[in-house]
């Protein structure tokens, strides 16, 4: 089998990746920033369900997530879709992650700021909306941009339930004709060429936002 | 067919079986992770043709798949006559796999210590080998214990994807169960709680850990 | 000890050093005979660190020689390595060990350079914190300590690899004017005792009672040199000039 076939059989599975990723991200951009918020505002027991619910998602270890709920949902009467299981689970996930930065990034705002919106007669509302959290997220951003790719990578696991993605692919090209160096090593590069630019992009705005530690770096 | 509790609790004992394979896998690669994650990032700071490599492989690993990684390994090895099984195979993956990303966390954790650490050790005429064991790394460890912790956190996280190679650790056992009985929901719903609870009660007795080493010589 | 006191302590032979395009240090020329006291001052960026730097190889240079004793930098790595060992440095910054005790701090070079057992390491160790006055501070950790204690340290931990000459780097720089006391009646001590010692620092107090001779830098060079009486009374250069009258008030 030549180089050439192989990756156009890998490129197949590269809409199911992308597809995986762009419905994860529907998932995991409101549950990060709901939950996040939600963890930042909240005390008491009402803080303990919040980080709960966060805790479940962050903590669980996302392969076995997939297969329970993959397997599990059914009996409870929940059809879904293997493209909307894995959306949901491996989107959620990150969302735990990124609800993570979201908090940190406001607990490590200067309280100043909310005090002269409280100053100026804001209400908590619009101090949280139009002052705290774009701080907040543009300071964080590198951070999301980050658990993107680890997104990404997560979704090869959706080949195990199924979905021909990027390495359901390669594995089914590599059950065809056994050349597994070819093979594992173009995925491997496929992954790559993906994530990469990516990253590259991260650091970029790293350097953007932050011109000072950048400096600090170069010294 | 429904979720049927007394049988999730009847697989509980097998499942449990496997924990000493889970933590087995999860200590071999927290080290192997540390140690060559260490070594990396010391060929990356001596610069060179090396530290070019390194930097880029660094780079490489942290933007493809931990699962693809470990096909890599278990597929292209034994093509190449290198057979370790699956066990072996998936620690190398992991430590591999993590030790790329320890690296960065080293590298931030020895950015952080003054310049005139190294300076002041050099100036007492202890070598280098010698300041980076008693000067450099002492001091890196103190800087970096809570995102290693998370890495550990993470690596226990990630044996479940031994199970695809077909190592019993939990995950695997739990598969057992399953095409077995043809029952998937409750043994992966248990392997995925005992999961949970394992990965909140490492990370929080990493952070106990953490608070007793930070103690006494705090800056 | 060794030491061949027909050679000088230090001898420094046109030494030039550029970091890019800046030039540090413009042709040095210094000789510091063997149990002497040399004090350098010179205003900020006037390259006396870079200079005290070289001696003990934490600064590259691209010209000229550095000789400690009998051993010309750079010629021979074994020799060079034993020249720095028998040199002593203390820090603006004092730089000790946050992660060891004091006592740690002292013993470190010592268990890992020559590897003397710890006993031996430590009553060596014991016998230099009694000299700097805090043998009592031992046990505690850097941070527990105050600056001019952790500069005490810092100055009995040299010691304890024996050096035969001490390079000290404003090490009063970084204190609350209580504490330049305590690190100044040390340095003095170690004066009496007969210690070879290159001073970069701005007291021109313990200047004028322990040097034997004040070395005036600006702008990398060396511009005057004279005994501190000299030096203080009757300044040849302007710049020495205007230097001193700052520092006066």
């Amino acid at each position: 089998m030549s180089m050439l076939e192989i990756w156009l059989g890998i490129l197949q599975g590269f809409r199911v990746t992308a597809l995986v990723t762009l419905y994860g991200l529907v998932f995991a951009i409101p549950f990060g920033l709901i939950f996040g918020v939600a963890q930042y505002l909240t005390t008491g027991p009402a803080r303990f369900v919040v980080t709960s619910v966060i805790e479940f998602w962050r903590s669980s270890a996302v392969i076995i997530l997939l297969f329970v709920f993959y397997y599990a949902l059914p009996l409870a009467g929940l059809a879904l879709s293997a493209m909307t299981v894995s959306a949901m689970v491996l989107g959620l996930n990150i969302g735990g992650y990124a609800s993570q930065a979201v908090r940190a990034g406001l607990q490590a705002l200067d309280r100043g700021q909310k005090e002269a919106g409280h100053a100026l007669g804001l209400s908590r509302a619009t101090i949280l909306l139009r002052i705290e959290l774009p701080q907040a997220l543009v300071a964080m951003s590198p951070t999301f941009i980050n658990q993107l790719i680890q997104l990404v990578k997560a979704t090869s696991l959706v080949s195990l339930v199924t979905l021909t993605d990027m390495t359901f692919r390669a594995k089914e090209i590599s059950q065809i004709e056994y050349d597994p160096v070819p093979i594992y090593s173009s995925l491997l590069l496929a992954y790559f060429i993906v994530c990469y630019p990516v990253a590259l992009f991260g650091r970029w705005v790293e350097r953007r936002i932050n011109p000072a530690r950048e400096a600090r770096r170069a010294v | 067919m429904q979720f049927d509790v007394a049988f999730a609790l009847s697989t509980v004992p097998t499942i449990l079986g496997a924990i000493g394979m889970t933590l087995l896998v999860a200590a071999v690669s927290c080290v192997g992770a540390s140690a060559i994650g260490f070594g990396l990032e010391l060929i990356r700071r001596s610069g060179g043709l090396g530290g070019l490599f390194v930097r880029f492989l660094i780079d490489f690993i942290r933007a493809t798949p931990v699962l693809v990684w470990l096909y890599c390994l278990y597929f292209i090895l034994p093509f190449y006559g290198i057979r370790l099984g699956a066990l072996a195979t998936g620690m190398i993956g992991l430590s591999l796999y993590y030790s790329g990303y320890l690296a960065e966390v080293f590298k931030a954790g020895i950015d952080a210590i003054p310049n005139g650490q190294a300076e002041a050790a050099r100036a007492l005429g202890i070598g280098r080998m010698d300041i980076t064991i008693f000067v450099i790394a002492p001091q890196m460890l103190r800087n970096i214990a809570a995102p290693m912790g998370n890495y550990f956190v993470s690596i226990l996280k990630a044996t479940p994807y031994l199970a695809v190679l077909a190592v019993p650790e939990m995950l695997g056992r739990a598969f057992d169960i399953a095409s077995e009985t043809y029952r998937y929901a409750e043994p992966l719903t248990v392997a995925g709680l005992i999961f949970l609870g394992l990965a909140l009660l490492i990370s929080h007795a990493i952070k106990r850990l953490e608070i007793r080493l930070l103690g006494p010589t705090a800056r | 000890m060794t030491q061949t006191d027909d050679k000088p302590a230090v001898q420094i032979t046109s030494l030039n050093k550029w970091y890019g395009a800046f030039h540090v240090l413009k042709e040095v020329n210094l000789t510091i005979p063997s149990g002497s006291r040399f004090v350098i001052c010179g205003p900020s960026g006037s390259g006396k660190s870079t200079l005290i730097r070289c001696l003990n190889g934490l600064e590259a240079y691209q010209q000229g020689t550095v000789t400690l004793g009998t051993i010309r930098l750079g010629d021979n790595a074994r020799e060079t390595a034993l020249a720095r060992r028998q040199t002593g440095m203390v820090f603006q910054s004092f730089n000790l060990f946050p992660h060891l005790t004091v006592l740690s701090n002292c013993t470190l070079a010592l268990r890992r350079v020559p590897s003397m057992p710890r006993k031996e390491a430590e009553s060596l160790a014991r016998h230099f914190l009694e000299k700097v006055r805090i043998p009592e501070q031992a046990d505690k950790y850097p941070a527990q300590l105050s600056g001019g204690q952790q500069q005490r340290v810092a100055i009995a931990r040299a010691l304890c690899m024996n050096p035969r000459l001490m390079l000290f780097d404003e090490p009063t720089s970084a204190l609350d004017p209580e504490m330049v006391k305590e690190v100044l009646d040390v340095m003095t001590g170690l004066a009496h005792d007969g210690m070879t010692m290159i001073c970069v620092t701005h007291e021109m107090g313990f200047a004028r009672e322990v040097a034997d001779q004040v070395v005036f830098m600006d702008q990398g060079s060396i511009v005057e040199q004279a005994s501190p009486s000299a030096f203080f009374a009757t300044p040849n250069h302007p710049r020495a000039r205007s230097f001193l009258n700052t520092l006066l008030h």
